[in-house]
């Protein structure tokens, strides 16, 4: 059979066109960082997830093949290990409430903003962007020493100075599991909101003020703008920050890392799903890749449809608006 | 009974940016006051400031014997339209015609009706289901009107509502709005900043210009009388001709001479003439309140040169040059004239406006004014 009947020599031709065009060349960088950067990556973690590599010992391990031993561990852990167990409460009480934290808080600051004097907020504003530009560490640390179980936390000191307690709480080990959690939504919470914020912010500045002016002279209070006009026209800002929140707290680990190894934070309570994958990865003494790689591929599968769901939940599929009827 | 009042209302924004300064105004209940300027003359500010959206820094404002200075908009009780219209886009049309009734706490039952009837009356009954962003323009600009009136407001704010329209739908909606406002004896206020629009619609004008009210007065007053160069050269289509002229004495009687043409001073403004001392004034002629001759004549006409002939269909216009500076003529009738061919100017004297050249004022304004100094 001659070649050019299977594919026709004109969209042969198209596509050595478009191979020699500058798009392609464009587009072929982009799709080299991606297969360098998630790809790649995935494929190795989904490899490995059927292999039984433990302490990084690959001559020895990476060559056999377990099938789903790794994620039958896993499971059975999560249903019987309390340790694992607490770490997957966790996550969700984490992720839920730190969203709500990041995405009602950036609104609500961005809103806040726009109804009070421009300049006076525009500063404020600037404030919410330290957690961000804060490196990490420095930023953990602050809070390290705001809640720390001794006279000299922030926290004890006050509430000790206001003769409200004789001795300093251990909030993060001592209150479990609601201490634990309530400092690590409230730290990452706050690093958040600045994104949340600058997304509504600008998309606020974007709406006619005219809009605004109009419902003013008909008689709308600051809230009633707020809910039937600002918010609904912020919906598609909304379900992209919500998104877009969602699955960066899934995968992130960093300042719960430092809190929980430097003890302000209890273990369990304080660990979530990403962070477990580190432990078991890297910890000295856990070392299971394995595993680690299993429970990295099931968090893939989540968050994808945790990703999906939202933006179906919220309209996605809408936004993409009907043609404009005839007139 | 709802006439608004603006008494020595100044606005200087934060900056130091004068938006109006002095502004003193009365609309009559059931008036149709176009309020007519440049871009950034301050008309959009005045409106908002009858609105209640901006505070005066200065000044008050009433409505009838009330005086709402310190009001805010909703208990005001006016209907705004905007130039771009000012649509909920994520609101359906009913939505919107509703909004302001649904802040009153109007029953549905109640909202229904209303908005219905009114968008009845616009000629969009039709369209309530739909989107904003499925309207044509003059939909659009219907269905603003349509929220402003749904609330039966005492005084109808319209800021160039009809702005974004094109040129042919502007004249029909014109007239249809006219119609309106004269049916339902709203007390309205019409920004623009289109001189036709103003001298179409309304029942009298406020010029306003870099904030500060230069003249308000019918149709009629403000076109034929302009008591500035500015408001003579605002209004009208082309606008009033301006000619610069020293005043000379031929056996005791005042004279203008422009250029080596010299005419006579109208009736009207000997006295003036002479009284202020004037020696130089800048004659205003509208392009229809001049003939062309072909012979001079002499102390009424002026000697010109065609430089160009703009046939319009209805009327003809001529552009011509006196003196090294440039006037039109429009005449109905359809001559035939050549380019840098000499034509004779015949103004109606009756109709002619002298300008003092310091002030810009008219000469009669400026009389008045020294009168009371
Ligand atoms: N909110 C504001 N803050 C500062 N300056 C303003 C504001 N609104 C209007 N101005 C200024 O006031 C002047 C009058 O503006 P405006 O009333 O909008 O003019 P118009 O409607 O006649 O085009 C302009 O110089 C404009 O820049
Ligand atoms: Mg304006």
């Amino acid at each position: 059979m001659p070649k050019s009947s299977v594919f026709s020599s004109k969209a042969l031709h198209g596509f050595k066109q478009f191979v020699r065009s500058e798009a392609s060349r464009f587009l072929a960088l982009a799709l080299f960082l991606v297969a360098v950067f998630y790809i790649i990556p995935i494929c190795i973690s989904v490899y490995m997830s059927f292999t039984p590599l433990r302490n990084w010992n690959i001559d020895r391990y990476a060559g056999i093949f377990v099938g789903l031993e790794n994620y039958y561990r896993f499971f059975y852990l999560l249903a019987n290990d309390p340790s694992v167990k607490s770490v997957f409460l966790t996550t969700a009480v984490f992720v839920a409430l730190t969203l709500a934290v990041n995405v009602l808080g950036g609104l609500s600051l961005a809103i806040a903003t726009f109804f009070v004097n421009e300049r006076a907020a525009g500063g404020l504003q600037l404030l919410w962007l330290l957690p961000r530009m804060t490196p990490i560490a420095v930023y953990s640390l602050i809070w390290y020493y705001f809640f720390h179980p001794s006279s000299i936390g922030t926290i004890n000191g006050i509430l000790y100075k206001l003769g409200l307690i004789s001795k300093p709480i251990d909030i993060g080990q001592g209150i479990i599991p609601w201490g634990a959690w309530a400092i690590i939504v409230f730290v990452n919470g706050l690093v958040g909101v600045s994104y949340g914020m600058i997304v509504f912010t600008s998309a606020i500045n974007n709406i006619p003020k005219e809009l605004v002016i109009a419902a003013r002279v008909d008689g709308a209070s600051n809230w009633d703008i707020t809910r039937k006009i600002l918010v609904p026209m912020l919906r598609w800002h909304i379900l992209y920050v919500t998104t877009w929140q969602l699955l960066s707290l899934l995968t992130t680990y960093d300042h719960l890392f430092l809190l929980v190894k430097w003890g302000l934070v209890n273990r369990d309570y304080g660990t979530t799903w990403s962070l477990y994958i580190y432990n078991t990865a890297f910890l000295t003494g856990l070392q299971d890749q394995g595993l680690a790689a299993a429970a990295g591929v099931i968090l893939v599968i989540v968050s994808s449809i945790l990703g999906f769901i939202t933006l179906k939940l919220m309209g996605f599929d809408k936004l993409i608006k009907p043609p404009r009827g005839d007139l | 009974m709802v006439s608004v009042k603006l008494v020595n209302v100044t606005k200087v924004f934060r900056g130091g940016v004068v938006g109006v300064k002095d502004i003193n105004l009365v609309i009559e209940h059931g008036e149709f006051m176009a309020l007519l300027g440049p871009s950034g003359s301050g008309k959009s500010t005045t409106l908002y400031l009858i609105a209640g959206i901006y505070k005066p820094t200065r000044g008050r404002i009433f409505f009838g014997d009330k005086d709402v200075t310190k009001l805010p908009p909703r208990e005001r009780n006016v209907g705004l339209v905007f130039q771009n219209w000012a649509l909920y886009p994520h609101m359906k049309v009913f939505d919107n015609i509703a909004f302001p009734l649904r802040l009153r706490k109007i029953p549905e039952s109640e909202i229904r009706k209303r908005v219905v009837s009114v968008a009845r009356m616009l000629r969009i009954d039709g369209l309530l289901d739909r989107y904003p962003w499925q309207l044509s323009g003059g939909q659009q600009q219907r269905v603003a009107m349509a929220r402003a009136l749904a609330k039966e407001p005492d005084v109808l704010l319209l800021d160039e509502p009809m702005s974004n329209l094109d040129a042919v739908l502007r004249i029909s909606v014109r007239a249809e709005l006219k119609r309106l406002q004269r049916e339902l004896g709203i007390t309205t206020i019409y920004v623009t900043h289109d001189q036709a629009e103003a001298l179409a619609m309304a029942d009298r004008i406020a010029l306003i210009n870099e904030g500060s009210i230069v003249q308000i007065g019918t149709p009629s007053e403000v076109y034929g009388k302009p008591r500035t160069v500015f408001v003579g050269g605002f209004l009208g289509n082309p606008p009033m001709n301006f000619l610069e002229a020293t005043v000379g004495y031929v056996e005791d009687k005042p004279i203008l001479v422009i250029g080596n043409n010299k005419l006579r001073v109208p009736d009207h403004y000997e006295e003036l003439v002479r009284k202020l001392g004037l020696n130089q004034v800048i004659v205003g002629i509208r392009p229809e309140d001049m003939g062309i001759m072909d012979k001079p004549v002499p102390y009424r006409t002026i000697r010109a040169q065609v430089y160009a002939v703009e046939p319009m269909g209805r009327e003809t216009i001529v552009v011509a040059e006196v003196d090294g500076s440039q006037v039109k003529i429009v005449t109905s009738k359809s001559i035939v004239l050549r380019e840098d061919q000499d034509i004779h100017l015949y103004p109606s004297f009756e109709k002619i406006v002298l300008f003092d050249p310091k002030t810009e004022k008219a000469l009669e304004v400026l009389y008045e004014e020294e009168k009371l100094e």
